[in-house]
């Protein structure tokens, strides 16, 4: 059986006018039924626009030229726009870092959420907003018949970002992309809602891709986890691997810039900044950072290659 | 005698609708005290609308307090006149959360960095350049950035910038909100590292908001935690992992993600935090307290010493710790 999302080698440029901006580089990945593949990286390491590609959304001058995405099997590239149309908030759905610019604020709640459910399950407006009700529930909003009537501006952050989840889980979605669904909360706030999005996920079996920069919310919450760097994963394995025997200079690097509560030490930085992605780079992108000094890394690019069992790393160290 | 006093501050602002109809009293920070030595780093932490940016800004009397006072240095500030805080103004300083908005986008480096050179008249005409750069190389960067715009940088290099301006007229007292909440994982360990580094080579005292309790955590010789415009607890860095008294203090222990799949997943704390405008009755706290009872919906705590000056406002606070998840 084929995995439930599949991106192999995808390539998704932009065309601006300072030249060509690689910022998905051939990015491969799958996440099965059930599974959360966190996706992680600096802002500009693409991993937003790898989660908009998925959707075909990505915006202006950027275009996918290469690869291929499959969701069960179904080649979502080459689908024609009224098909990817009823892919979108019914087979993948997405939340958002920012639930306040997300939602529509002249509309009720109840009609955002009922939106998606008349559109892609043809329900009448009256079943729709009975199955709003019960959505707003699901998520662990109170008193869901009256709250069905508020405006986004008279709820809190953390009730936003659960109106964004009763949305996107509406028409129980087979993928779930978060893209930094809980950068903009509290951390008492935080901990409710991704104890909302596996409870949700277990329920479900749903896939979920999830797109942060938080190293923690990784460890307590996804099953696997791929690094990314200036448009390409530069390592990717399950989260006991790469956490306990973090095999690229970048994700060790990265472990080390964490602080941690009790560890009162010194912080290890990574020197340096990403490079410009408009030029042309042979050779590994990460070696004017690097700490290793192999001869190898100037010349060519690193091929990312399994080191143990589902373990990957693009490092000439390692290959 | 303490280099900064703050002594019960109260801060109200007056809430009105969009038809501008009086909505009641938002009291931001509520009998407010806590002393900063030279040398030292307090850490200010807590959630959004808990007084903590206001409180900074009350030090440096952009706000002015409804009540209470703030000593510099043994002189009180608390209602000088604006002239007569200007030379004040130079011994303490702000550092903002974002490196992108609080630059001007029309002024080159050189220009932001010596304005403050020239208000404060530190050094002759003369010298205005030399110091410039020497400010620049301080926090990392160097002469060749100097007649660029803050356009062309990267948000750790304008961040740099922000710091290079604080450090310009030789304060003594640095308040950083949120300095490095907007920046990569990266560039903020480069940030720290550079405001401790700083700290030890200007002999700097450092008020440090934030809302991330490892960062504050990492920075900080003392930490104070607010909740709804109050201070519930106040102890140093180490005491407050290790032993904290608070169960609002626990809960954000207990929330904190920590990068290690072998760790306890956080615990969520249940409830929403409450409106400032209408805050709860008694102890702010007790609708998301697992140890509150009748007389914590009745009376407030007040905020008491244990040993070793470790503060606490809570009237259960020895039964505090019993849901804390260890490492």
């Amino acid at each position: 059986m084929p995995p439930r999302l599949n991106v192999d080698n995808l390539k998704s440029y932009f065309f601006t006018r300072n030249g060509l901006l690689k910022a998905v580089d051939g990015v491969s990945f799958h996440i099965e039924q059930g599974e959360t593949l966190a996706l992680v990286g600096e802002s500009g390491c693409g991993k937003s626009m790898t989660a908009l590609s998925i959707l075909r959304l990505l915006p202006e001058p950027g275009r996918i030229v290469g690869g291929e995405i499959h969701l069960d099997g179904r080649d979502l590239l080459h689908l024609p726009e009224i098909e990817i149309r009823r892919v979108r908030g019914n087979d993948i759905s997405m939340i958002f870092q920012e639930p306040m610019t997300s939602l529509n604020p002249v509309l009720q709640i109840g009609d955002q959420i009922a939106e998606v459910l008349r559109l892609h399950q043809g329900l009448s407006r009256r079943e729709a907003f009975d199955h709003a009700a019960q959505s707003l529930a699901q998520v662990g909003i109170s008193d869901p018949i009256r709250r069905l009537r508020d405006y986004p501006h008279q709820l809190s952050g953390g009730q936003r970002q659960r109106v964004m989840i009763a949305i996107a889980l509406a028409c129980d979605p087979k993928l779930l992309i978060a893209d930094e669904p809980t950068t903009a909360l509290d951390v008492t706030i935080q901990a409710q809602i991704m104890d909302l999005l596996l409870k949700l996920k277990q329920e479900r079996r749903m896939a979920t891709l999830l797109i942060t920069h938080d190293l923690g919310i990784v460890a307590s919450n996804a099953e696997r986890v791929a690094i990314m760097y200036a448009g390409q994963i530069v390592e990717m394995g399950s989260i006991n691997d790469v956490f306990s025997n973090p095999l690229h200079p970048y994700t060790i690097g990265l472990l080390q810039c964490v602080p941690r509560i009790g560890e009162k030490t010194s912080l290890a930085t990574i020197s340096g900044q990403l490079p410009d992605l408009t030029k042309n780079h042979e050779g590994c992108l990460f070696a004017e950072r690097c700490t290793c000094l192999c001869n190898k890394k100037q010349q060519q690019r690193p091929a990312l290659k399994e080191v143990t069992n589902n373990h990957l790393v693009r490092c000439w160290r390692l290959s | 005698m303490a280099l900064l006093e703050v002594k019960n501050i109260r801060k109200s602002f007056n809430v009105t609708d969009a038809l501008g109809r009086n909505r009641g009293k938002l009291v931001a920070v509520d009998n407010v005290s806590f002393t900063i030595e030279a040398g030292e780093t307090l850490g200010l932490v807590g959630e959004s609308g808990c007084g903590k940016s206001t409180t900074g800004k009350l030090i440096l009397q952009l706000l002015k307090p409804d009540q209470g006072q703030i000593y510099y240095a043994g002189t009180e500030l608390t209602g000088l006149s604006a002239a007569k805080m200007r030379p004040w103004r130079r011994r303490m300083q702000m550092i903002f959360q974002d490196p992108f908005s609080s630059l001007n986008p029309r002024m080159t480096v050189g220009a932001i960095l010596s304005e403050p050179l020239i208000i404060h008249r530190l050094v002759p005409a003369g010298q205005i350049r030399a110091r410039v750069i020497e400010l620049l190389e301080k926090v990392g960067l160097s002469a060749q950035h100097e007649q660029r715009y803050p356009h062309e940088f990267s948000g750790g290099q304008r961040q740099r910038i922000g710091i290079a301006r604080a450090l310009a007229v030789e304060p003594e007292l640095i308040i950083a909100d949120e300095p490095v909440s907007a920046l990569d994982l990266s560039v903020q360990a480069q940030i720290l590292n550079l405001l401790k580094q700083l700290r030890e080579e200007q002999q700097l005292s450092y008020l440090f908001i934030a809302h991330d309790l490892a960062v504050i955590e990492h920075v900080s010789d003392r930490i104070a935690v607010m909740y709804l415009g109050n201070i519930v607890e106040l102890c140093t860095a180490a005491d407050l992992y290790k032993n904290p008294r608070h169960p609002y203090t626990e809960a954000l222990l207990n929330a904190v993600p920590v990068p290690d799949p072998k760790h306890a997943r956080p615990l969520a704390l249940a409830g929403e935090i409450p409106s400032p405008v209408n805050p709860p009755s008694g102890c702010h706290f007790h609708p998301r307290c697992p140890y509150a009872d009748n007389l914590c919906r009745q009376q407030a705590p007040e905020l008491k010493p244990l040993t070793g000056g470790h503060l606490v406002a809570c009237h259960y606070r020895d039964q505090v710790g019993r849901y804390l998840v260890r490492v």
